[in-house]
């Protein structure tokens, strides 16, 4: 089977735990259901992570440096 | 020629820039002769105003302006050209077409394609490069050989050619072996009992019938004996990267997924223009990327390359917030916005209405389209502040 983080499209997924997914909320004063969303099923998600989860996203951004975005895993 | 000091670098880091805008006052007074530390300070103060003033103003309607931004280079754009204008003469979609079918998110592209880098050892010799076209690209029956029917004999005989047998199996030494390989392959895909000997195999109805016979014929050329289904050709080329050359594969055709497991095919440089495979394979984060990429492509193709990256990144972001690829439009975005107005707005306004009457929905006018409609402030820029006026008392000179 072919590692999906490996190719260059896709940037790093990781398990936000819980302590930082309200930090993150509380910053950006937005419910958790106000994120973008990812599917439970989608190739790039860490094995770990299940619905309800919020992933932290580290993009090489086209525009600054490296961006950082979240979203929710949902079914 | 100034010399980047821990001091001139504390000044520059001390400012709110983001990296990139850094590295770029760094090189700027790393090039100028004697910058003194306070003049290093103003440079990077100037940078910092400069950028904090072009920066988005909250409640800015970014949404339009990109709409306009990509829109009016969009006019100038070519509505029908694909002829062998992309790499290694094959058809691309290009132009107007091609940034519909983006925003669309149609499910297969006008004419899809690959792009196939490979790995080291097959990157840079042509025999192992080619080893990996024939894996790829579907070789069928006309290929291989020539077919004759005998109609006398309600026979179908295959002559293969053993020098094309011996190129596309390269690993497989007998051609006896390929040619039986092939007859099995006749076998289980047509249902019939076929007689080798030696690079020729020979097959035929069970019952004698002339139309069973074509049909068998018919069937025989449509059956893929190596290779991806879905790749009709295959175009090799040699490229100059910055890494030296090496050969890089350009396909008609894709079928992502089955492309990335072959061996010998680069999986993390290897991409494709339709973006659901990348859905598909690499997930909603790489389709985002995809989407970007394709429609910046597009639009420099074009000569259209001053349009704002940004502009069509918040339309990628839009397009992948839900997880999966929602279009632009009717079945898309607009067509799932919670206002019943907005909706009613853009397309097929009857329809929308006398839905949303038969369920009785409402409309909290939240939206910019149903204020308009109604004819109240949009919230938005100005729109969206309240101002109030406050008295201030002669003696304090504090507001009450």
């Amino acid at each position: 089977m072919v590692d999906v983080s490996q190719h260059n499209l896709v940037p790093e997924h990781s398990v936000l735990d819980e302590a930082e997914v309200d930090e993150v909320l509380a910053e950006y004063d937005i419910d958790r259901t106000d994120l973008p969303k990812i599917k439970r099923a989608d190739p790039a998600l860490p094995d770990e992570a299940e619905v309800g989860n919020v992933i932290e996203i580290i993009r090489d951004s086209r525009t600054t440096d490296q961006a950082v975005v979240y979203r929710l895993v949902v079914e | 020629m100034t010399e980047i000091t821990d001091d001139i670098e504390a000044v520059v880091e001390d400012t709110n820039l983001p990296k990139r805008l850094k590295d770029q006052v760094y090189s700027t007074v790393d090039e100028r002769d004697g910058v003194t530390v306070e003049q290093a300070d103003q440079i990077a103060k100037a940078v910092e105003n400069r950028y904090l003033d072009t920066r988005v103003d909250p409640l800015d309607p970014v949404g339009t302006v990109s709409a306009q931004s990509i829109g009016e280079p969009g006019t100038q754009m070519t509505m029908n050209t694909f002829h062998y204008a992309g790499v290694a003469e094959i058809d691309v979609t290009q132009g107007l077409p091609r940034l519909i079918e983006l925003v669309d998110a149609r499910k297969t592209p006008d004419t899809p394609m690959m792009t196939v880098f490979l790995e080291d050892e097959y990157a840079d010799d042509r025999e192992r490069a080619h080893e990996v076209v024939w894996g790829i690209e579907a070789t069928k029956i006309l290929a291989l050989g020539d077919i004759s029917t005998n109609v006398a004999d309600m026979r179908v005989q295959i002559s293969l050619n053993e020098d094309t047998l011996q190129e596309r199996w390269p690993r497989v030494d007998s051609t006896d072996e390929i040619a039986g390989e092939i007859a099995g392959i006749i076998e289980d895909s047509l249902g019939v009992t076929t007689v080798q000997d030696g690079t020729s195999v020979e097959f035929g109805p069970e019952e004698p019938s002339y139309r069973d016979l074509l049909q068998l014929v018919e069937e025989l050329r449509d059956i893929t004996f190596k290779g991806i289904e879905e790749v009709s050709r295959v175009v090799i080329r040699k490229e100059e990267l910055d890494s030296g050359e090496e050969f890089v594969l350009y396909t008609e055709g894709s079928a992502f997924g089955d492309v990335l497991s072959i061996e010998g095919v680069d999986a993390s440089r290897t991409t494709c223009n339709n973006i659901h495979e990348i859905y598909r394979n690499l997930g909603v984060e790489a389709a985002r990327e995809a989407i970007i990429n394709e429609t910046m492509d597009t639009l420099e193709e074009q000569g259209l390359d001053d349009v704002n990256v940004r502009h069509l990144m918040l339309v990628s972001d839009i397009m992948t917030n839900e997880g999966t690829i929602e279009s632009i439009g009717r079945h898309g975005i607009s067509g799932s916005k919670d206002s019943v107005l907005a909706r009613a707005a853009f397309e097929v306004t009857v329809n929308h209405l006398l839905d949303a009457a038969i369920h009785g929905e409402v409309d909290d006018l939240n939206g910019v389209t149903e204020n308009v409609i109604v004819g109240k402030p949009i919230k938005l820029g100005t729109g969206d502040v309240d101002l109030k006026m406050g008295s201030f008392s002669r003696q304090s000179g504090q507001a009450d």
